[in-house]
């Protein structure tokens, strides 16, 4: 019983790898939210700091219209 | 919209734009519809969740939706499915808040200027709202109280539902104390 819940997880981890598209997807869009809340702190760090728009945009491989649009007015 | 909201459910809508406030949100997002419904007496969601065993869990439950917006609204389950990644949510959100101070993750990136009094709808509470309708219009109820804005949260994914869910709150849970047994037709 055991041993086959072991490998119940290492089956599961090798999921989340590559194989079962719903947990890679699930896990991709989880990393999206992550990065667009981190995205955000680092803007208005940026921006706190004196940062403009183009040096910001410049650091994250954007264009700086579209940076200004996401982060602007704040 | 409200026509068919009855008082309970207005004072639900109002109670969701009130906890925004307090917690000094730029937006209402379903988790302050969630801390509302928390907060409501002699309705037929508190009487739901008052049957659920709800009543004496709120400080739990508030404490896991704090939690959760700390993470930057990540379910538990993003969080184990980024975990499965190998990326360690909660040893982020401490170097992110260390660095940028204590819930820091949590404010939304939207907003721009911040007008007092003014706290728009996020999309997803929008959707909560017009899920409750749909509750209800599922069930043939006229009108809409708080129950179907508690029915429409459990059937949302997101933070609301999974903390629900954790504590026994689920749409299946709410329509048997609610309605018997003859609680099927589900609708969010």
């Amino acid at each position: 019983m055991y041993v086959d819940n072991m490998t119940d997880a290492t089956d599961l981890a090798e999921r989340a790898g590559d194989g079962d598209p719903r947990v890679g997807l699930r896990a991709v869009a989880a990393l999206r939210r992550l990065l667009e809340r981190l995205e955000t702190v680092q803007v208005r760090n940026a921006r706190r700091q004196g940062w403009s728009w183009q040096e910001i945009a410049t650091e994250l491989g954007d264009s700086r219209q579209a940076v200004h649009k996401k982060y602007g007015r704040q | 919209m409200f026509e068919r909201f009855k008082q309970d459910a207005r004072d639900v809508v109002k109670g969701a734009v009130a906890q925004a406030e307090r917690a000094g949100a730029q937006s209402v997002g379903t988790e302050h519809l969630l801390l509302a419904l928390l907060d409501s007496e002699g309705s037929r969601a508190s009487f739901a969740l008052s049957a659920l065993g709800l009543a004496e869990r709120r400080e739990p439950v508030r404490a896991a939706l704090e939690q959760a917006r700390r993470r930057g609204g990540l379910t538990q389950a993003e969080t184990d499915a980024l975990a499965g990644l190998g990326i360690d949510v909660p040893e982020v959100v401490a170097r992110v808040e260390e660095a940028h101070g204590a819930g820091a993750l949590s404010r939304s990136g939207k907003g721009g200027v911040r007008w007092p009094g003014h706290r728009p709808f996020e999309q997803e509470a929008k959707d909560v709202l017009t899920g409750a309708m749909r509750a209800a219009t599922a069930r043939r109820d006229r009108h809409i109280g708080d129950e179907h804005i508690l029915l429409a949260l459990t059937v949302r994914p997101g933070v609301p539902a999974e903390v629900l869910a954790d504590h026994g709150v689920t749409y299946e849970s709410v329509t048997r104390v609610l309605y018997g047994n003859g609680g099927q037709a589900k609708a969010g």
